[in-house]
């Protein structure tokens, strides 16, 4: 569990990075900060591992104040991963991914073991260790960046615009990747990214930060239901409704079954998105059935989409639902 | 003839003992110099402008002033050398350290190593091709420059050159002048070599 107080940062000619920030990340959980640049998120970031000292305010990890760790302890706990990836090119893949686990003194067996872990946790073959880095892709790279960060099972992990330097197809990749390996994980996260889509995606809570303040701190849903201001609403895109769509799962909307019609060639999973149901309503009769292993458990039409969807973001609504 | 070869061979494994006491006295001082001017930023401009003021000495001005001081013989070749690959290594060091990506630098920093660490483990390392490239242009220099030494009498090839100069017999001085050009190539392509063992060393080696 991650708390943030009151934090500041400000350099010497008084500009102030970040303002009265506070917010809290459960562990666990991911939160992902979110804003134009300079809107002092890698700043708040790198907070958490004192690459920046605080100015005012505290930050407690576990209870513990982080002025009272040592730098250098502190930093061991805490996985870090960057946009520039960082490996040491003159290290071997395997001496990139052991290198936290070496300072901290791991012997060799535990430490090879812990490699080949990491190596199938990413998906490359376990030969990747003795190759150099600058013989992989980017994609390859950043997979060994995040191992790396792994490597000493830190409870924490900071992320800095980690997938941001990759092309889109590679970047989708590798969100998707880290979103199944973090399941398997009890690692609290902090994700830096400017892009609001990848913020919605891997954020189990988004942070808003705009000229150093925190603007708003809420659950992906709950950001795109209820924009606390402006500079939020526009922030997250005009298609907002479309994006809270896309995040519920037609599970939530499907009312038992009344009148079906059996007939509907058009079915929903009730793990589809409520987006992929207002897709087959263009060539499709509503109510459509809601089909789970062969059994039909429920019906979905528009009105039960409105009931779920937050009133905030009805004036949203394109004509056809309006 | 046999005689010449065996002067030859003599002159040539003075001026290899020469030229490589110098190079490797010089690395041992002058990259820990590199790294205390990269850490200590403040003493570079004075240092690494005293070091190239040094090289513009001439030898025939600097080996004289040395022999008061330490003596006469290989002495003062050995330091004249050595404080003539001052510039090339101390500098290569420091800018070596200073080009390591900073991300790189960031990276570690942040996953807990310490400065020392940072700096052995993986800033050094790092700057191997380019420290390397100062060693052996340092190298290159000095086995020509030793052929100096010979007129203050250290030995090496360049005895066999000054008595070609004063005997005029182009083709010994010409002779001796090929081994010594020879032995600079040799020493590049050695250290060339050994640069491949160290770690980080693979990189770079074209230029």
């Amino acid at each position: 569990m991650i708390e943030l107080s009151n934090v500041r940062k400000v350099y010497g000619d008084s500009t102030e990075a970040v303002s009265n920030v506070s917010l809290e990340v459960s562990q666990g959980e991911t939160a992902t900060l979110v804003g134009p640049s300079g809107c002092g998120k890698t700043t708040l970031l790198t907070m958490l591992n004192r690459l920046t000292e605080l100015t005012d305010g505290e930050i407690i990890i576990d209870g513990t104040p982080i002025s009272d760790h040592d730098k250098i302890e502190l930093r061991r706990n805490i996985g870090y991963v960057i946009q520039e990836i960082g490996l040491f090119n003159h290290m071997t893949v395997g001496d990139n991914i052991g290198i936290v686990p070496d300072l901290r003194g791991w012997d060799e067996e535990r430490k090879k073991e812990r490699i080949g872990e990491l190596l199938d946790l990413i998906q490359l073959p376990l030969d990747t260790k003795e190759r150099y880095p600058e013989s992989l892709s980017g994609g390859q790279q950043q997979r060994v960046g995040v191992a790396r960060a792994l490597a000493a099972e830190p409870d924490i992990m900071l992320m800095d615009e980690p997938f941001g330097a990759l092309d889109p197809i590679t970047r989708e990749e590798l969100q998707d990747e880290f979103l199944e390996i973090q399941e398997g994980l009890d690692v609290t996260i902090v994700f830096v990214s400017h892009d609001i889509n990848e913020a919605l995606k891997m954020g189990d809570k988004v942070a808003v930060l705009n000229d150093g303040e925190l603007v708003q701190y809420d659950s992906p849903r709950d950001l795109l239901a209820n924009p606390r201001n402006a500079f939020v609403e526009d922030f997250v895109g005009e298609d907002r409704l479309l994006k809270q769509l896309s995040l519920i799962p037609v599970r939530e909307a499907t009312t038992s079954p009344s009148e079906l019609d059996e007939r509907t060639s058009t079915v929903l999973h009730p793990d589809d998105t409520l987006k992929s149901a207002v897709q087959s309503f263009y060539h499709a009769t509503e109510p459509l059935s809601v089909v789970e292993n062969g059994q039909v458990v429920g019906s979905l039409s528009e009105r039960d989409i409105r009931s779920v969807v937050s009133d905030s973001a009805e004036e949203g609504l394109p004509n056809k639902y309006a | 003839m046999l005689n010449n070869v065996d002067l030859l061979l003599e002159q040539t494994l003075e001026h290899v003992d020469i030229a490589l006491t110098a190079i490797v006295i010089g690395t041992v001082l002058w990259v820990p110099l590199g790294v205390f001017v990269y850490q200590y930023d403040r003493f570079s401009p004075p240092v690494i402008g005293l070091a190239g003021m040094i090289l513009t000495l001439p030898s025939l001005v600097l080996f004289p002033l040395l022999i008061p001081v330490v003596g006469i013989g290989t002495a003062p070749a050995t330091v004249a050398l050595v404080l003539y690959s001052a510039l090339p290594i101390t500098r290569n060091t420091y800018t070596g350290l200073g080009e390591v990506d900073a991300a790189v630098e960031r990276a570690g920093e942040g996953l807990g190593m310490t400065d020392r660490q940072l700096l052995a483990r993986v800033k050094l390392p790092m700057a191997v091709p380019v420290i390397f490239a100062g060693i052996r242009q340092a190298a290159v220099l000095i086995i020509g420059i030793t052929t100096i030494a010979a007129f203050f009498g250290a030995g090496g090839l360049g005895a066999s050159i000054f008595a070609g100069i004063r005997l005029n017999l182009p083709k010994q001085i010409i002779g001796a002048t090929i081994i010594v050009s020879l032995l600079a190539i040799v020493t590049d392509y050695g250290l060339g070599l050994l640069q491949r063992q160290l770690p980080g060393g693979k990189r770079g080696l074209n230029t």
